[in-house]
Formats: structure tokens, sequence, C-alpha cells
């Protein structure tokens, strides 16, 4: 139990870190194409699209290095939980609107992604990130105190 | 005493945390948007100008000669000025829905089949093309257009923001008619 609890927190943060670097990587390398799937939820103006399309990849990458690092890893994951939260809501409103397009959120192009596969995975990616703050080491900056002496 | 028994010592412990994770947050922020726009720079001026964007399609076999890709503005000064043809690569029911203004159907499956334009439409080899379809994220109006290309008309345009960009931009658009 005590070595589950040592390094499961470690192990969420480098997974989540590395799912987070390969997104940012297959998008960077696409930029066109994943500003056409940012576009394809209608939310942003035409230019705007384009300029989320060039900072949200890197914005991904930079937080996922840092928390495979382990370095600055509340601040990693405070952005990474806000970004989930963004996907979650835009996903959430392509299925309202009943727009049918791919998610975006991995490799662009190719078979759809279901927007409830999507929201479903956001929500495992906001738990781990929640998982993260809670209980590794680096998101706290300073140890917890002892427990009190009777 | 110990400093984590000192509540005033705590609160300004927990309140310089505070400070650093959103300075550190403003700072990842910064350096990421700052990469990101010079990483892109060149897309970024491109669109913001309205110009067509860079092809981006690596899975193209080398050789193959592929459409160009063409922006809003250009589609829109080409339509007004009746430089080009639009062709809509969408099936029939999407393209009586509503399509620009004057385009002339052509789905994917027909071209397939039989890559010939409807009677009342005379299109020459060498007029310029602009293919559409359902905005990003649909490729047909790619497809189509190779296609063009492959049956010899030299000049095709692949609009890539396709109707759903166009009709939100407030510009002309037609429903009926196939």
């Amino acid at each position: 139990m005590n070595r589950l609890r040592r390094y499961l927190p470690a192990a969420v943060r480098v997974t989540l870190g590395a799912i987070f670097i390969y997104a940012a990587v297959v998008k960077i390398a696409d930029p066109v194409a994943f500003a056409g799937s940012v576009a394809a939820y209608k939310i942003l103006p035409y230019f705007a699209n384009y300029l989320a399309a060039a900072v949200l990849p890197f914005l991904e990458l930079f937080c996922g290095v840092l928390l495979v690092l382990g370095y600055r890893v509340k601040a990693g994951a405070l952005i990474i939980a806000a970004l989930n939260v963004v996907f979650m809501a835009a996903v959430a409103s392509a299925i309202v609107r009943g727009l049918d397009i791919d998610c975006g959120c991995f490799k662009q192009g190719g078979d759809k992604t279901s927007p409830w596969i999507a929201l479903a995975r956001d929500t495992v990616f906001l738990a781990m990130t929640f998982v993260v703050l809670k209980l590794d080491p680096g998101a706290r900056r300073h140890p917890s105190p002892p427990m009190q002496e009777q | 005493m110990r400093a984590w028994e000192d509540g005033a010592t705590i609160d300004a412990m927990l309140k310089r945390d505070r400070f650093i994770t959103v300075a550190e947050i403003c700072l990842i922020i910064i350096i990421s948007a700052s990469a990101g726009v010079a990483w892109n720079w060149s897309l970024l001026t491109g669109a913001w100008r309205g110009e067509a964007t860079q092809q981006a399609q690596p899975s193209a076999p080398t050789g193959e000669e592929l459409p160009m890709p063409i922006g809003l503005m250009q589609v829109k000064e080409m339509h007004d000025s009746k430089q080009a043809v639009l062709v809509d690569a969408r099936n029939a029911a999407s393209f009586a829905e509503g399509h620009i203004t004057g385009a002339i159907i052509l789905p994917l499956d027909q071209a397939r089949k039989n890559l010939s334009f409807p009677s009342s439409a005379k299109v020459p080899k060498d007029a310029t093309i602009i293919v559409y379809c359902n905005g990003f994220s649909c490729h047909d109006s790619m497809e189509v257009g190779k296609l063009l290309m492959q049956a010899g008309y030299a000049s095709v345009y692949v609009y890539e923001g396709g109707f759903p960009e166009w009709r939100d931009a407030g510009y002309p658009v037609a429903t009926g008619g196939t």
C-alpha cells in the first residue's frame, strides 16, 4: 500500500505528461489540419482558429515536459487541468449543437473520434491531473507538517 | 517554535506559494505563446492576410500534383469577379440545403464514377476551379480537386474553409437546384 502511494502519483504524472507531449507533437507537425479541427467547432473567428492551432500545442508540449521532468509540477498540472476543462466544454458544445466532427485531440485527419469518447477521455485526464495535484510531492512546495505528538 | 505552528507564517507562506504558482503559470503561457507564434509565423501572417494556407498533406505520394489551397478572401474576390468556377463536392441533399451562389454540384462519389459537370455548365479545361465541401474536416473537396487535375483541368484550388465558413461570413448562399 505504501509502495502504491509512493509510486502511483509519479507514474500518473509521467503518463499524463507523455500523453500531452504526444498530443502536442502530432499537432505541431500539421498546424493547418489542427486549425481545421479547431475551426470545425465553429466557436472562434477565422484567424483565431489559426492562432489557437499555433499556440495550444506548444502549451501542451511545455506542460507535458514539465510533468515528465517533475519540475514546476503544480503550475504545469493546473494549466493541463484548465486545458482539459476548455476541451471538455468545446466537445460538449459540439455534442449539443449536433456537429458531426472529429475532436482533433490527437492525430489530425483519418478516422473520426466520437465526441463522447473524447469527453470520457478528457474526464480521465482531468482525474489524473487531480491525482497529480493532490498526491505528487512535486506539486507541493513545502513538506507536510508532521503528525501532532499525543 | 516550529514554522508550521505559527498561523501567520503559514498564511504568508501560502500567499507566497500562490503568487509563485500564478507567476509560473503566466510565464509558461507567455513562453508557449511566443514559441507557437514564432514557429508558425508564416502560417499566421498568411492567415491574417487571408492568403491561401500552405498545403500540409504529408500522406500525398511524392510527385503527385495537388490542388492548391485557397482562403476565404480570395474565394470571395474570384467569386465576385466571376474569375473562377466554384464546385461543390458535397452530396445533393447538402447542396440543396445551401451552397455558395453560382456553385456547380459535383459530389465525390459521382466524380469517381463519371467526372462530368451538369450539362448546363460549360467548364473549359483552362478555367480556374475552386472546389469546396463542408469545411476543414471535410476532405472530399481535395479528392475531387485531385480528380479534376488528373482529368486535365490545370488550375484547381481547394477552399478548405468550405461552405460553413462562407455562410458564417455572411456571403451569398443559395438553396435548392441540383
